[in-house]
């Protein structure tokens, strides 16, 4: 026996070795032979006492030599023993008292054992209408909750206990009493849940393997083996099989905790795992006899089966109803411009394809959500963790902060995530959250009774309930095979969308080279062929007029108009060129001495606007940083400007000069000259925008454009104040130094 | 000074070809001025080819060279020219509408001796003419011996 006062039973409880117990309930006795010679090898004590005569193991015996009715259930062990069956079973009388006889193979012998017979009549009247009315009804029964409910009538009725349960086990192995059929002899604990801890992992092992156990009474000392150790193997005795097999002192505790005398349950075994109990209780001691376990046994597989049947059922219809909610949401996608906004659009369906309260989309750093989710920032941070998890496919779960402590932050929208990656190589998403469920736990039995005849601290039902209550906090209902299906297929719809999507960016990029080559050729057809014949126009008006010196003054106007009217064409394609070529042409950078630059462009504005006098007033100008030729053409736009709108200012006074604001180096350039209206302020520097009739001053308007196209290509600003007749100033800003990479530097 | 040697006009369009020689006799230059419409042309009277087979004037002063010809392109003159050991040492000048960057920078990876694009104003364009004409026809001391 166990030490009673150890506090740590329950854990004890799961390390004990329950399939060789050294011993037998006291209800049967236990003989086992050597395959060969069917001598008894080991013996339960009690033998002698329930068969009636001595049975003297450690003398190993035959059993020939035993009086076992005559001599018949020796032939019929032999025979049995000879053949394939896997179990032996059958009614026997031994020394004029019926035995239920059964046997089954072990690599340590056969295991016969012995249970005196319990009155029950025939078995072809007793259990055969039960089970054909239970195989009728159940076909009509709509799913396992009424399935379940036929089941606990029918066993009850078969066996005659208090209460008979059908407990159902969760993913994490804690059971709900899913139907019940009682007496009210024991109170019902329908509804009720009982954390895994209840039934430990070794014995929900053996419950997969030996489907039927029964425990006449709690109140019974265990009879050892004798000899203790198996004279074939010299180790303890597997009883796994055996039906009387010795069970955990913990376990008869546990029964008696929770006024319960008697106890069995048949294994409900769907699709290979342990699906359930059927528990059956008994307020007094109570044996079932070994037919009546076989039939039970019976029907607990006909309804394992049945609910298999059942529950694939429903998945199917489930998982049919989801892609039907999907293909009606990828067909919305297909048509919305982006499948994001795609999602929030149907956000119903989104939400419905996993049966999920909230969903959220992330790509490339945007977060679009719907239904109940944690903020953006949580979604993000939360995206950002799934990236290190490496997810091929999927990743669920029904308890998030179990796997990112972080999680217990959001637990009460998003215990439970979804969560597919929709992209290799972005953090791309897209995840469906499920609150909280806090399940109302209501302990089978009154705990608080346990605990006070828990005195000796031999078992603490209390305490696990209270571990398992904070084990079921932090968690949503469990996703579903068919939703975690629908999420795996969902993905791949949506994968394809954004695959598709790259592709045609990708075509689009084509086009738009195809386009830039197209529009160069163009360019260039324009540098090369329209200026041929402007040029054409003019100098044959030329030549005309220098043949001609004796045309009437009119004729000669209009030879002077054709030449200005090519001109002016011809110029118009020069600065066009030189404005598209700006777009095309890589920078080539490198530090600027503006004051020299400013030098050279006063230079070459004297040359032209000789007979004028300008009062120049040039500043301090930094250095800065960009392609010098560009530069220069900027700055020299601009105070050619102001040179060309400051004619007729008596004195013109142009003032050029630079500071130093941060990263960048602000140039200005005041004129005193016409000045213009700032409520056009905003065309100044669009392409061909002139504020003033061309012949007031000449130019096709390209200028400022272009000197913004400039500075804008090396990531500066140019701005323009004026007011008319009050002169203007331009400014504009360039880099103090050379960055990484710059914008457009390429 | 022996014989004036000619000058080279190789351009395709017939106004152009007009306008340049109005423009060159308004120099008054005494140098023969031969007229290639187009890129086979040039080199056939460069390299005394096919028709030229049998030219008996020497090597041009200056070859004026377009840079859209039919057949042979102007690159690929000059690339031509500029490859042969001898006859590289005759200056061609690319005269062009084109303003295009790329075209002045092959030009010059090729070995133009100067690249200038046609001015749309006749003066302008008179003079850029005269000034070529002067210098490469006149001025300029071309290399001893008939290349």
């Amino acid at each position: 026996m166990r030490e009673a006062s150890r506090p740590d039973l329950l854990e004890a409880c799961a390390q004990e070795p329950i399939r060789i117990p050294g011993g037998v309930q006291p209800h049967g006795a236990l003989l086992v032979l050597r395959p060969d010679d069917l001598a008894v090898v080991q013996a339960s004590a009690n033998a002698a006492d329930i068969l009636g005569f001595p049975v003297a193991a450690e003398r190993t015996p035959r059993i020939a030599d035993l009086p076992l009715g005559g001599g018949t259930l020796l032939d019929d062990i032999a025979r049995w023993s000879a053949g394939q069956d896997g179990f032996y079973l059958k009614a026997q009388a031994i020394a004029d008292r019926m035995f239920e006889v059964s046997a089954h193979r072990t690599p340590q012998g056969l295991l016969v054992e012995f249970e005196p017979a319990c009155d029950l009549g025939d078995p072809s009247e007793t259990f055969y209408p039960v089970l054909r009315d239970f195989l009728e009804e159940s076909e009509a029964l709509p799913d396992t909750l009424r399935l379940a409910e036929a089941v606990a009538a029918r066993v009850r009725r078969l066996t005659g206990f208090n209460r008979v349960m059908i407990y159902r086990f969760d993913e994490d192995w804690n059971g709900t009493v899913l139907a019940e059929d009682g007496d009210g002899a024991l109170p019902s604990y329908l509804d009720l849940r009982f954390p895994a801890s209840d039934i430990p992992a070794q014995a929900r092992d053996l419950y997969r393997l030996n489907r039927l156990r029964i425990i006449p009474t709690c109140d019974y000392a265990p009879v050892p083996l004798v000899p203790e150790l198996s004279p074939l193997d010299g180790a303890p005795l597997d009883l796994s099989f055996a039906a009387l097999r010795s069970v955990s002192p913990v376990h008869l505790e546990y029964m008696r905790n929770m006024g319960t005398a008697a106890s069995m349950s048949i294994s409900l075994m769907v699709s290979g795992k342990l699906w359930g109990l059927i528990s059956c209780h008994h307020a007094q001691a109570r044996r079932v006899g070994a037919q009546v376990r076989a039939a039970c046994d019976f029907l607990g597989r006909m309804v394992a089966q049945q609910i298999d049947a059942r529950e694939r059922g429903a998945e199917v219809t489930e998982r049919l109803r989801l892609h039907q909610v999907q293909t009606e949401l990828v067909a919305h996608l297909a048509r919305a411009p982006a499948f994001q906004a795609g999602l929030v659009e149907r956000a119903v369906q989104w939400l419905d394809i996993v049966n999920a309260q909230g969903a959220a989309v992330l790509t490339e750093g945007t977060v679009l959500t719907a239904g109940i989710t944690p903020s953006a920032e949580q979604v993000a941070e939360l995206a950002e963790w799934l990236r290190t998890q490496k997810i091929e496919q999927a990743f669920a779960t029904d308890c998030l902060s179990r796997h990112w402590p972080k999680g217990l932050d959001m637990a009460d929208v998003a215990s439970g995530i979804l969560a597919v990656p929709i992209s290799r190589l972005h953090a791309s998403f897209i995840i469906w959250f499920r609150p909280e469920v806090i399940r109302t736990v209501t302990w089978g039995g009154d705990p608080a009774t346990a605990k006070q005849q828990d005195a000796a601290g031999r078992l603490h039902p209390r305490r696990s309930f209270e571990s398992w209550k904070e084990q079921v906090r932090h968690r949503s209902t469990p996703w579903r095979e068919a939703e975690l299906l629908s999420a795996a297929d969902f993905r791949v719809a949506v994968v394809n969308f954004v695959l598709q999507r790259a592709e045609e960016r990708a075509q689009l990029s084509e086009e738009l080279q195809r386009s830039n080559k197209e529009l160069e050729a163009f360019s260039y057809s324009i540098s090369h062929d329209l200026r041929a014949p402007f040029r054409h126009i003019a100098g044959y008006a030329q030549l005309l007029a220098e043949e001609e010196p004796g045309l009437k003054p009119l004729s000669h106007h209009y030879l002077e108009g054709i030449s200005r009217a090519a001109l002016s064409a011809g110029q118009l394609v020069d600065d066009l060129l030189h404005f598209s070529q700006l777009g095309r042409a890589s920078l080539k950078t490198s530090r600027i001495d503006m004051t020299k630059v400013m030098e050279e462009v006063r230079h070459s504005l004297d040359a032209t606007e000789t007979g004028r006098v300008i009062e120049w007033q040039v500043g301090a100008l930094p250095p800065c940083w960009g392609d010098p030729s560009l530069v220069r053409q900027a700055l020299f736009n601009l105070v050619e400007n102001a040179v060309k709108y400051t004619r007729g200012c008596d004195p013109t006074r142009i003032r050029v000069e630079g500071r130093e604001e941060g990263d960048l180096v602000v140039y200005t350039v005041t004129d005193n000259g016409i000045g213009f209206d700032m409520a056009y302020g905003g065309k100044l520097f669009q392409v061909f925008q002139r504020l003033h009739r061309p012949e007031d001053f000449e130019g096709t308007g390209i200028g400022l454009a272009l000197t913004k196209r400039i500075i804008d290509r090396h990531g500066g600003s140019v701005q323009a104040k004026g007011a008319v007749g009050q002169g203007a100033t331009f400014s504009f800003s360039l880099p103090r130094h050379a960055k990484g990479k710059g914008r457009g530097d390429t | 000074m022996g014989t004036l040697r000619p000058i080279l006009l190789v351009e395709d369009n017939p106004a152009d070809v007009e306008l340049t020689l109005a423009a060159l006799k308004k120099t008054k230059l005494a140098n023969d001025i031969i007229v290639a419409r187009d890129g086979v042309e040039a080199l056939d009277f460069i390299f005394s080819e096919g028709q030229h087979a049998n030219r008996d004037t020497g090597h041009p002063a200056v070859v004026l060279l377009d840079l859209k010809l039919p057949k042979v392109d102007g690159l690929e003159v000059l690339e031509r020219v500029k490859r042969h050991p001898r006859l590289r040492a005759i200056p061609i000048v690319m005269l062009t509408s084109s303003r295009e960057e790329s075209d002045i920078v092959r030009s010059y990876q090729f070995g133009v001796n100067s690249f200038v694009v046609k001015p749309v104003e006749f003066s302008a364009f008179f003079n850029a003419i005269r000034d070529l004409g002067v210098f490469w026809a006149v001025l300029n001391e071309p290399p001893p011996g008939d290349i």
